[in-house]
Parts: structure tokens; C-alpha cells; sequence
């Protein structure tokens, strides 16, 4: 894409590059041919700590593919690093707004619908999402929202929204997810503006709000919000789902509600990059993920919302009953989910940490 | 009177290593400072052995997490890979820290200036800057990433570390100790490796020291540089503490930590007979 | 003191030898490192800078002034200053604290030296995110210290210590101190004895032999120790992030930001590359001064 360009830009303004590119810059891998048989090898590019490893050892076990996989903690590095084509991926994780926009790009391998054969077992209102109508390109594997997580010992008063949370009263008792996306969507709710109409004028509106609610907030923490709540630093937080399910695994004293704003739906996809080399094998291990009971594996492990309906018939009634991993179902199907904004990214940063360096 | 009272300062701190007060401050001081770095450290054994799976609430004495560990393949492998890496990019950072610091010390070379800024660049340069521009590097250059990139990373981003503690060093030498070799007839490599490398042997271990723990413990400029089979532990560690502080990870710490000092002391209990040393 | 025009940075400018070509070769290997690793993917970043981004956050490599432009914002600039603060008290702290521990670990007899230092550095062969943790669970609310003061009856209700700027500055000092302790040992352990003595014979004071004979000697080592603690302190932000709960964004996790979820690469870059330039600038400046001071003494 980019890369030829800019090795030749490079190449013209320095010889040192020139000497050193010289013998290395045909080597593009052929890849395999549809229908030809390939060697039993899948490496995957996966969120680390979201595949179990007993489950990739059981497929390796069952198939004889041999499974490499490397990790990322954000749709950028993984984006950055596929996108920049230093390692040759057969499956990434892309969440709903980066399959949107890898889409978009021409970067996807369209599925083939025959090699999953368990693509039955998503729930209906998870096949077809707006993000990838047809599940073209995607397969759903874990599902969750941003809610609010209250200790209930320490905060007595009734909570029901962002409105009860950004309040004097809870000043410097407050922990929420470090992600500027979110935190403008939240305010968008509360102003009633839809939540993917970033616009410029539409974070002006809310400039004023974030103005008045971050000043309360004590800790940003997207890495492991539940840790300040945990040791008592901080009584409430906007978190993660899965998060607030392990603290109430923990403690049934933490709740976790929708607020009622409104919350959006994330939803972590497979998708094989365009020149994936092993794509045949990437079909068999996402059709292994997709069948129930390895499906109810990764729940036990992390307590998301599973949009895998036969893998949630499987689960136990304490894990149905977590409030955190499963809402009430009307309230889901209500749910909207990020679209790709593209550059306009850069101007919700901009919009959070000013606030939050200017917020003192 | 006055005599009387240099008379006993002659007598109290007359001795070679400065007076009484200062080494008894020093001393005490540097029991707090160790205290103060192994505060954590203490802790995280100690819930090695915590029964509790989460956080730091004593619930009962276990080992299970040691078994576990001993079974996590995954986990013991990237620690193999963090030791290998860590081992490799040292001894290369060290290598290249050394020679750059005699040269440079030593000798005057077009665009001294130049090169010593360059020198720099890698302890300023944010680390996510240097983790994609590497990678971009790489790309360009076609090399598919593997413990190679991310050797060639750890060294880029240690060996200042090294080449500035060595310079410190060689900034207070006395000249007289390499001019009186040469008079002696050494040849200058002689010279360099009988008189000046020794002198130089506490800035080279505290730099491969500095060295390694940069490289055990990086993480942003790895993942941009890694391929699959050359995770190491930071990678994992980060992904597992989003899911929650795993026990495992904190036997793993302990482990390293306790064989690590079991080797430290062996090794310099084996050195004690040799009486050329004196304390 | 014959010695004292040595101290200056190398003596290059009085007895230093022209460099021949054996010298060219035997520097070989890190000319080509410093130009393959250091200044290449330094040019890429510089060129970054100045360029452009699509949609997808990948660098479009058209011309634009755009991203230095922004940086003049006093947003960027009050946060700028925020990091240099930290990392100014986070260095002035490491000496105070590393410098006594060093001076007795460098005067210790070899074979301590050597347990010392290397018990110096064990803590950090563990994870810096384990280390932290821990940190994060000694200082909480319901944390170790909380729980001593108030189980004793010393405290009636918890300390706020998480989140704070004490723990910032805590968690910057205890990562950064063996960088500025090895260095410092490092001066400290080639001290010679006979100086110090014939400071005492002059009848100087434990304090006065230290500020006028001990210190200046191991001012290298200082100078060393401030660099290699101050200029990573100011690019860090995990620590800032965990230990002070992220409501002071630094310029660190700024630049982090525009490589994640800003998708905004060519802003990074020119950040990063405004930050390297000072830097620069400000060791020119350092540079040229410790070499006239030195001179004429």
C-alpha cells in the first residue's frame, strides 16, 4: 500500500538503505491456492487473554495444526503492526468499528459460509450486524457493553445512570474506562444525540457537560478498571462488562446496571486478513471456536456477553444470573454499536484530554 | 582545648574509608533504601503462597500456584524467551556500549558531536515512537519479525543506557594509567586490555546490569517488533493482569528472584578462598 | 590537583588523539547501528511528522505543517510542563535518596560491592506491571499500610495514597533509582582514598569533605544518574497512568495516545520529535557548559 512508496522515497534520499534493501526485497510469499492442501499451520493475531490456551492446545490436539499466536491489547497495534505487513496473520480479532473499517479497506478474506458449518449457533441478533451485513467478512466471539459498577456498601443513594454518578457528592470516588471514544459517547446519551454522529459540532454541544463530569472522576484505567474498585480507592465506576462480572463473582456487594441513558453493544469478530496464507485452516479454528462447548469454555474463562445462544445453554445459572455478563435481554437487542469514525478520532482525543488536562 | 579536640577527631575519624558518621549514615541508609525496593518484592512472594486467587487478602497457605505454573506452558516459555533475549541484547548493548565509550573518550572523530547526539536519540525517543518506526524499518527491510527484531530493538534501546554510565566513568581517569603502559610497551590493544578494561569492569557490570533489566522488562516497543514465537513474559504479563493479577505470575517473580539471589551468593561464595583479595 | 583538567568531558579538546583510520574501523559496528537503527527510523519519524493520514490511521506521506502547527497548543504545552515537573522532582528525590546508598555500596569491600549492586537490581528482573501491582495493593485503601495504621489505632479512617501525585512521584522513584544509584557507584568506586584522608588531614569535617572533595569528584556519576533518570521520566506515562489514576495526562501517554486510539501517527511524531529536539538543545547547552566550567578550574 503505502510501504513501496515510501521505500522509494527512502531509497532516493538515503544510500545507507540503499545498500542494506538491496538483497532483500523480493520475497512476497506465494500463497496457497484456493483448494490446494496446506501445510498444518494457523498463526493467529488475537487480544491476549482471550483464548484460553487449554482450547488452542485441544484444536491442535484434534486437527494436528500446529498454532502460533502472537498478541495485541488494542485494535490500533493490532491495525498498526497487520497493516504495516511485518508478520503474516491467518486470523485477527478485529472489534465491530476496525472489521468496519478493514472492510472498507479491501483488508478482509470473505468467509466462505460452508466451511462454518457452527455459524448457526450465534444468536440472531448477533449474525448480520450493521458492521458486516451478511457476515461476509466476520464471525461474533465475545460481546459486551460499558456499564456502571456501584459499591454498594459505600454508596447508599439510588443510581441509575450517568447523571447519579457525575455528581459533587461522589467527587474523587469515581473510576471509569480511559477511552475517549466512551466517554464522549456517554455524554452524547445524555444529550440524546445519536452516539456515532461525531461531528464537530456535536462535540462542541458536549464539551460543556464532559466539562462538568470529569472533574469528579478520580482514575481512568481501561487496562483493569476493577482493580481501584476492589481495593476501596474509588466506590463507582464506568467499566467494562466482563470487569464488573468478576468483581461480582468476587463480591456480591458490587452491582452492575445499564445506565439509563443508554449503553452500546462491543462485539469482538474473527476475520481472516486478505493474505492470510493459511485461510482453509483459519475456517477450521474459528468453526472449532464457534461449536458450544468450546464456546462455553471461553465463558468460564471470561464472563462477557457470549453471542454463541447453544454455548449459553450450556452455562450455569450463577453465570446467566451475573447481572455484569447478561442484562436483560430487551435491553440488548435496544443497543447500538460503535461505527468507524476515521479521523475523527483524533478530535475526540483532542476533546478528552483537554478536558482532563484542563480540568483542574 | 582546640588541640584536645583535633586530637580526637585525628583518633575518631581518622580512617581510610571517611569518618565513623558518614559510614554509619551510608550504611543505614542504604538498609533503608533496600527495604524500600524490596518492600513490594517481600509481598509478592509472600502471596505466592496465597490460597486467595485474587489480590492481596491472606486466605491460606498453598503451592498450588507453583504447580500451576510448572504446567503453563505458554507462560514458562516467554520467561525462557525474556532470559534468551534479555541475555543476547545485553551482551551485544554492552559490547557496543563499551567500545563507543573508549572510542569516543579516546579518540577525536569527525562529527563527534554529531554522533553523540545520535546517542541520545534512543533514550528520548517515546518508546511506542521507536516500537513503529523499528517496525516500519523492518518492513522496509523485509525482515520477518522474530527474536532477531527484537534483539536488534533491545539492543538499539539499551546500549546508551551502557555507553553513558561507561562515560562517567572514564571522565575522571587518570591518563597517566594507559600513557604509562604505552611507555612501558604495551601495544595500545594491550594497553586497552590489560589496564583500561579492568579499570573499567564496575561501569561494564552496573551497565549490563541496567542493560538487561531494560530489556526484561519492556513491553511497548517489543510488541511492535515481535513475531509469535518470540513473546516474552512482559506480553503475557500485560495480557493476564487485564483479566485480573494471576498468582502464577507472582511465583513466577518469586522464583526468579530467589534463584537469582541463590546464584549471587553461590558464586561469590565460591570466589571467598582466593586470598589474593583482600576486603 | 594535575588531574583536574582531565575531568573535563573525555579531555578530548587537550590530549585526545586524532582519530585514524583503525579507530574509524574498530567504531565501525556502532556507526552502523547508530545509522541502521538510531538515525534511519529517527529520519522515518521526521518524515512522519510532516505527512498526513488516512482513514484508517496509516501514514500518507504528503507534505504538511499541520501537526507542528497543533503542537503550539497550550493544551500540549501545560502538559509538556506537567511531565517536566514530575520528572524534575523524580530525579531531585533519586539523588538525595540514591546518592548516601551509593557512596556506601562503592566503598564497600569488593565482594559486597558486588552483592549489593546486584541486590540493587533484582527487583526490577520482575515485571514492571507486577512491581506495580504490588505497589497498588500496598498503598490502597484497604492496602497494606492502611491496614497497619488502622488496625494499630494510629489512623481513625484511611489514607488516600492511590491516585495521587505522592504516588507518582513514589512510583518514578522506585523504578528510576538504580539508574541513578549504578552510576553514581560507579564514580564513587574508583574515589581515591588518599584524597579524602588528606581532605580529614586538612581538618575538614565530614561535611565538608563531602561537598568539597566527595561530591565534586563523583559529579559525573550526579550528571549521569540525572540523565538516565530525567529523560526517561518524562516520556513515561504507565507509571503516571497506574500510580496516579490518569486524570494528569503527560506527555508520554499523549504521544501514546495518537499511535492508539487517536489514530493520529504524523501528531505523535511531531510531539515526539519536539521533545527530542529539546532534549538535544538542552545537552548542547549542558554539554558546553560543564566543558567551560571544567576548564577553568
Amino acid at each position: 500500500m503505502k510501504i513501496p512508496a515510501l521505500r522509494h522515497l527512502i531509497l532516493t534520499i538515503l544510500p545507507i538503505a540503499l545498500v542494506a534493501c538491496g538483497g532483500a526485497t523480493k520475497s512476497a510469499p506465494t500463497a496457497n491456492a484456493p483448494g490446494s492442501v496446506e501445510d498444518k499451520k494457523v498463526s493467529l493475531f488475537c487480544w491476549s487473554e482471550y483464548i484460553p490456551q487449554s482450547i488452542i492446545d485441544d484444536f491442535s490436539k484434534e486437527t494436528g495444526i500446529n498454532v502460533s499466536v502472537e498478541n495485541y491489547s488494542s485494535n490500533e497495534e493490532m491495525l498498526s503492526k497487520l497493516l504495516a505487513g511485518g508478520g503474516k496473520y491467518d486470523l485477527i480479532q478485529p472489534s465491530e468499528y476496525t472489521v468496519e473499517a478493514l472492510v472498507k479497506d479491501g483488508q478482509l478474506l470473505p468467509l466462505s459460509p460452508a466451511a462454518l458449518s457452527n455459524l448457526s449457533n450465534i444468536a440472531p441478533e448477533f449474525r448480520s450486524m450493521s458492521f458486516d451485513p451478511g457476515n461476509k467478512f466476520s464471525v461474533p466471539f465475545m460481546a459486551g457493553f460499558v456499564g456502571i459498577c456501584v459499591n454498594t456498601d459505600k454508596v447508599k443513594t439510588p443510581i441509575q445512570g450517568f447523571r447519579d454518578i457525575f455528581t459533587p457528592e461522589h467527587k474523587g470516588r469515581i473510576v471509569i474506562v480511559d477511552d475517549a471514544r466512551e466517554i464522549v459517547s456517554w455524554a452524547f446519551g445524555e444529550s440524546k444525540i445519536e452516539i456515532n454522529d461525531i461531528t464537530t459540532e456535536n462535540l462542541a454541544k458536549i464539551k460543556p457537560l464532559l466539562k462538568k463530569w470529569l472533574p469528579f472522576v478520580k482514575v481512568y484505567d481501561s487496562d483493569s478498571p476493577k482493580t481501584s474498585l476492589k481495593n476501596g480507592d474509588v466506590d463507582l465506576g464506568v467499566v467494562w462488562s466482563g470487569e464488573a462480572a468478576r468483581l461480582y463473582d468476587e463480591n456480591k456487594k458490587f452491582t452492575f446496571l445499564l445506565p439509563q441513558e443508554g449503553a452500546h453493544l462491543f462485539v469482538d469478530n474473527m476475520a481472516i486478513p486478505k493474505n492470510a496464507t493459511h485461510p482453509q485452516n483459519a475456517h477450521l479454528f474459528i468453526n472449532y471456536l464457534l461449536r458450544a462447548e468450546i464456546s462455553k469454555r471461553i465463558s468460564d474463562a471470561f464472563p462477557y456477553y457470549n453471542p454463541n445462544a447453544a454455548a449459553r445453554k450450556l452455562l450455569s445459572p450463577e453465570q446467566l444470573a451475573n447481572p455484569a455478563s447478561y442484562p436483560p435481554a430487551q435491553d440488548i437487542t435496544r443497543m447500538q454499536t460503535f461505527r468507524d469514525i476515521g479521523q475523527q478520532s483524533a478530535a475526540v482525543d483532542e476533546l478528552v484530554t483537554q478536558i482532563k488536562a484542563g480540568g483542574k | 582545648m582546640t588541640d584536645f579536640a583535633s586530637f580526637g577527631r585525628r583518633i575518631l575519624f581518622r580512617l581510610p574509608d571517611g569518618p565513623k558518621l558518614v559510614r554509619w549514615f551510608c550504611g543505614s541508609w542504604t538498609a533503608l533504601v533496600l527495604a524500600f525496593l524490596y518492600l513490594p518484592i517481600v509481598l509478592l512472594v509472600l502471596f505466592s503462597f496465597n490460597q486467595s486467587k485474587s489480590g492481596f487478602v491472606w486466605e491460606g497457605f498453598t503451592t498450588k500456584w507453583y504447580v500451576d505454573l510448572f504446567h503453563n506452558r505458554v507462560l514458562l516459555q516467554a520467561f525462557g524467551n525474556s532470559l534468551l533475549i534479555g541475555l543476547i541484547s545485553t551482551i551485544f548493548a554492552t559490547m557496543l556500549g563499551t567500545l563507543g565509550a573508549w572510542l569516543l573518550y579516546r579518540y577525536r572523530f569527525r562529527a563527534h558531536r554529531l554522533m553523540e547526539a545520535c546517542i541520545f536519540v534512543p533514550m528520548i525517543m517515546p518508546e511506542i515512537l521507536m516500537g513503529v518506526s523499528l517496525l516500519v524499518l523492518f518492513v522496509m527491510f523485509s525482515l520477518p519479525l522474530s527474536y532477531f527484531t527484537v534483539v536488534i530493538a533491545h539492543v538499539t534501546f539499551t546500549f546508551p543506557f551502557v555507553l553513558i554510565g561507561m562515560q562517567a566513568r572514564l571522565q575522571g581517569m587518570d591518563p597517566s594509567l594507559e600513557e604509562a603502559a604505552l611507555d612501558l610497551g604495551a601495544t595500545p590493544q594491550q594497553a586497552f586490555f590489560k589496564v583500561i578494561l579492568p579499570y573499567l569492569v564496575p561501569a561494564i557490570a552496573s551497565g549490563a546490569l541496567l542493560a538487561f533489566s531494560l530489556s526484561l522488562d519492556d513491553y511497548i516497543v517489543t510488541v511492535f517488533v515481535t513475531g509469535a514465537e518470540s513473546q516474552t513474559l512482559p506480553l503475557k504479563v500485560y495480557g493476564m493482569v487485564r483479566v485480573g493479577l494471576n498468582p502464577q505470575l507472582n511465583a513466577l517473580s518469586a522464583l526468579g528472584i530467589i534463584l537469582t539471589m541463590i546464584l549471587v551468593f553461590a558464586s561469590e561464595r565460591l570466589k571467598q578462598p582466593t586470598p589474593g583479595e583482600t576486603p | 590537583m594535575a588531574g583536574a583538567n582531565w575531568l573535563n568531558r573525555g579531555g578530548r579538546d587537550l590530549g585526545s588523539h586524532r582519530a585514524g583510520w583503525k579507530a574509524w574501523l574498530l567504531l565501525g559496528p556502532l556507526l552502523l547501528w547508530l545509522g541502521l537503527f538510531v538515525l534511519l527510523p529517527t529520519l522515518l519519524l521526521v518524515l512522519t511528522s510532516f505527512s498526513q493520514r488516512d482513514e484508517l490511521g496509516r501514514v500518507v506521506y504528503s507534505f504538511t505543517l499541520e501537526n507542528y502547527t497543533r503542537c503550539f497548543d497550550p493544551i500540549w504545552l501545560s502538559i509538556f510542563w506537567n511531565s517536566i515537573l514530575y520528572a524534575v522532582i523524580a530525579t531531585v528525590i533519586c539523588v538525595l535518596v540514591g546518592y548516601p546508598a551509593a557512596y556506601a555500596i562503592g566503598r564497600a569491600s569488593p565482594a559486597n560491592r558486588r552483592i549489593l549492586l546486584t541486590l540493587v537490581m533484582i527487583p526490577f528482573w520482575t515485571s514492571f506491571l507486577i512491581r506495580t501491582y504490588a505497589w497498588i495493593s500496598i498503598l490502597s485503601q484497604e492496602g497494606l499500610v492502611n491496614s497497619l495504621l488502622l488496625s494499630s489505632h494510629i489512623l481513625p479512617a484511611p489514607l488516600s495514597m492511590m491516585y495521587t501525585p505522592f504516588a507518582i512521584v513514589l512510583g518514578l522513584v522506585y523504578n528510576y533509582l538504580p539508574f541513578m544509584i549504578l552510576p553514581i557507584y560507579t564514580s564513587v568506586e574508583k574515589l581515591d582514598n588518599s584524597l579524602i584522608e588528606a581532605a580529614y588531614d586538612l581538618g575538614a569535617g565530614p561535611l565538608r569533605a563531602f561537598s568539597s572533595v566527595i561530591i565534586p569528584l563523583t559529579k559525573p556519576g550526579i550528571a549521569a544518574g540525572a540523565l538516565l533518570v530525567f529523560v526517561p521520566a518524562i516520556a513515561m506515562y504507565a507509571i503516571t497512568t497506574l500510580m496516579g489514576g490518569g486524570s494528569n495526562p503527560t506527555i508520554g501517554e499523549v504521544i501514546q495516545n495518537q499511535f492508539t486510539r487517536a489514530r493520529n501517527q504524523p501528531f505523535g511524531a511531531a510531539l515526539g520529535v519536539l521533545l527530542m529536539l529539546l532534549f538535544l538543545v538542552c545537552f548542547l547547552i549542558l554539554g558546553r557548559k560543564t566543558n567551560s566550567d571544567d576548564r577553568s578550574t
